[in-house]
């Protein structure tokens, strides 16, 4: 009995090698953790937190990218909106030059074309004219020789009133 | 008489059942007897316990990763939960940053040598011996006194302990011994002794129940007595669990009385 609470009392008591391998294990754990494990650990730490920030910057600036090429594209498309009604307009305007230049032209073609007309009409129409005087002359000497015998042998009097008729004619074809 | 009785009692015992003693935590040296350097059971399960953590965890620290796997994020989560859960908790962010590599040792140290108790063939928590909880309690000390001499110097610190505010005097003659023998004693032994009895404790029921299974189940004569065996196996695997939480539960007191006690040293702020 004696043994055994001795043996209680030298379970409190320290025994001497077990302080030198309690220290020793002490020191070891304590430098190892102080100075590999945690700064290690906390590194990593510091490293995967950058990492995420430097990640959400990221995005941000690829998001403000986006948006900055969408304004770009935006306002390309409006300047292709503006030069093509631009271009529209312009061919309309062209198109309707075109097609009045064309009716301008139609229209002194045919003012021509009608004046040349006139112009062979009238020249036709004289020549039509002179050779039926020389006919009416011939023809009406010929009828009134017939009519007035030897009245008319004179030819200065035949004459005159060939003039005299064909210009009667005249008055008559102006009236 | 006595003597012969006791040899008696003791030859009584070796044959009827194998009973876990105090002895087990006083076991003989084995390598180096009689020196400084003496290894025991207990010295050679804490060098094992040792070379097995700082493998384990060097490896570990070495290859961290920046996404890390399972077993890194469990340590990771150790780790953390130290620096956030026990140090700033109790300290604040700005005074508990340069305890957090010190706690870290206290608590994984602790952890890792109280599980040693629950590791089939060690089957002796490493911090089974009086000494190992003493240094650790002794390196708190020494850092609960260097921290109040440097935030208040050596008379504030003591006058602010011993003295507490809001005491009417006459007190202080029964009230002033008291504190600094907290100061001075208490506070390390009743760390070491908390964490000391608890290890001691949790080996000698585990063993009882354990030894008894055997006994019950293999060695008892009367095999009417067989079904005892089943329940103290029962008994047993229940402990056994429940020492795996004591040993973490210590560990984690330890590691949390550690930092109260340091942060008690710094002048009250708010």
């Amino acid at each position: 009995m004696m043994t055994l609470a001795e043996d209680g009392v030298s379970l409190f008591l320290p025994k001497s090698y077990d302080i030198v391998w309690s220290l020793i294990i002490l020191v070891i754990v304590a430098i190892f953790f102080y100075k590999f494990f945690l700064p290690k650990l906390q590194s990593v730490f510091d490293e995967r937190a950058s990492k995420i920030e430097g990640g959400i910057a990221k995005a941000e600036e690829a998001q403000k990218e986006a948006e900055e090429a969408k304004k770009k594209y935006e306002a390309q498309l409006g300047t292709a909106r503006v030069e093509a009604s631009k271009i529209r307009d312009d061919a309309r305007a062209e198109a309707s030059h075109i097609i009045s230049d064309a009716r301008s032209r139609a229209e002194s073609d045919a003012a021509q074309i009608t004046a040349n007309a006139q112009r062979s009409i009238e020249s036709q129409q004289q020549k039509a004219m002179v050779s039926l005087q020389g006919q009416v002359g011939v023809l009406a000497t010929a009828l009134a020789g017939k009519i007035l015998g030897s009245e008319l042998k004179d030819a200065n009097v035949q004459s005159d009133m060939i003039d005299q008729m064909i210009a009667d004619m005249d008055t008559e074809a102006k009236k | 008489m006595i003597d012969a009785f006791s040899a008696g009692a003791v030859t009584l015992a070796a044959t009827s059942m194998d009973m876990p003693s105090i002895d087990d935590f006083l076991p003989p040296e084995i390598l180096f007897q009689g020196t400084p350097f003496a290894i025991n059971r207990i010295i050679f399960v804490r060098i094992l316990a040792t070379i097995i953590m700082l493998l384990v965890l060097g490896i570990t620290a070495a290859r961290a990763k920046l996404i890390p796997g399972r077993w890194q994020g469990a340590v990771e989560w150790i780790v953390e939960f130290t620096e956030k859960n026990i140090v700033y908790q109790v300290m604040g962010e700005v005074r508990g940053r340069r305890y957090v590599p010190m706690i870290l040792t206290v608590f994984l140290t602790m952890l890792v040598f109280n599980l040693c108790g629950e590791v089939p063939g060690f089957n002796i928590a490493a911090s089974a011996t009086i000494t190992l909880p003493l240094v650790f309690a002794i390196w708190c000390f020494v850092q609960y006194w260097i921290a109040g001499i440097r935030e208040k110097g050596l008379g504030h610190f003591l006058r602010d302990e011993m003295f507490p505010k809001g005491v009417p005097a006459p007190v202080y003659i029964l009230l002033a011994p008291i504190q600094l023998l907290e100061l001075l004693i208490i506070r390390p032994f009743s760390l070491t002794i908390r964490l000391f009895a608890n290890m001691v404790s949790g080996h000698l029921i585990l063993a009882l129940c354990l030894s008894a299974t055997q006994f019950f189940l293999f060695e008892v004569v009367n095999k009417a007595m067989m079904p005892f065996g089943i329940i103290t196996f029962a008994a047993g695997a229940f402990m056994y669990l429940f020492e795996m939480l004591v040993a973490a539960l210590q560990a984690y007191i330890f590691a949390i009385l550690t930092t109260a006690y340091i942060n008690m040293s710094y002048p009250e702020v708010d």
